[in-house]
């Protein structure tokens, strides 16, 4: 019979050949990804939301006329999204911005129709904020659940109400 | 020691994967959730000490693997480039260290040539 020999790497080389295998297919895998995979990585975007209003007699048809402007809202999962929110009606009319659970978000409300305004409040991780006309709230975020949210004008409902879209 | 310490670091990286798949990674998070989960069936692999000589050689040419992997994908996407990320991935490298010596201990210097 004939005796085979087991030959035994050492530690060193075997560490070395195990580490070689692995960048080599690790670089390999991410680097077909990277190039075949298209992927925009998170990111901050920004929206300018409106109230606007709808051409009908609010008495006859029983429902508010306002809406939002856009009334969707689409961003990728992990972005930090920014909404300059701006009442611009021509009368004395509040406008409001809710989200429901799990959404929060931060906000700063201007006394004028920009950022460069003096600062009315500021909330963090609210739920809802009111601004009167000619206000501006900056409201950010972060993107962290992908689905379709609303936010609401709870003031006016059900019309005025938006979709957040996020795309997981 | 090495094995502990080793055991120790694969669960912690694995948490912290499934972790990150789930709070943050927006980009094949399900690919998180298996790697963390890989790490933790690999922690419970070496605590038991199943198969030394052929287990503690890949479970470090598996760390190195996805050391690789996310540096390089992280390249072509931009994707995985966060704190948490960065924590992990150190972890990740402080295991790969700790395992290539763990392999060098367990190996003895009779095996040596």
């Amino acid at each position: 019979m004939s005796q085979t020999t087991t030959k035994q790497w050492s530690a060193s080389k075997l560490l070395l050949v195990v580490a070689v295998v692995a960048i080599v297919a690790g670089a390999a895998t991410g680097l077909t990804v990277g190039y075949s995979v298209r992927y925009e990585a998170p990111t901050t975007r920004a929206f300018y939301l409106f109230n606007s209003g709808l051409p009908f007699d609010q008495d006859v048809w029983k429902m508010p006329h306002d809406t939002f402007s856009p009334d969707r809202i689409t961003v990728n999962k992990g972005d930090n999204v920014v909404i300059y929110y701006r009442n611009i009606e021509d009368t004395t009319e509040d406008h409001n911005f809710h989200m429901d659970s799990p959404y929060t978000f931060d906000v700063v409300v201007h006394a004028g129709q920009t950022e460069n305004f003096p600062v009315v409040s500021t909330l963090h991780g609210t739920s809802d904020v009111t601004i009167h006309v000619n206000q501006t709230a900056t409201i950010t975020f972060r993107a962290n659940w992908a689905g379709v949210f609303p936010y609401q004008c709870l003031i006016h409902q059900p019309t005025m109400t938006g979709y957040l879209v996020v795309l997981g | 020691m090495l094995r502990w310490s080793a055991v120790a670091l694969l669960f912690i990286v694995g948490f912290l994967d499934i972790y990150y798949g789930n709070s943050y990674a927006g980009f094949f998070e399900s690919l998180w959730y298996v790697m963390g989960a890989i790490y933790i069936f690999t922690g419970a692999v070496i605590a038991s000490n199943f198969e030394p000589r052929f287990a503690q050689p890949a479970v470090f040419g598996y760390a190195v693997f996805l050391l690789v992997l996310w540096g390089t994908t992280a390249i072509g996407t931009g994707a995985g480039l966060d704190t948490v990320a960065y924590v992990d991935k150190a972890i990740e490298a402080v295991l790969a260290v700790n395992l290539a010596l763990l392999v060098r201990n367990s190996r003895g210097p009779s095996l040596l040539r």
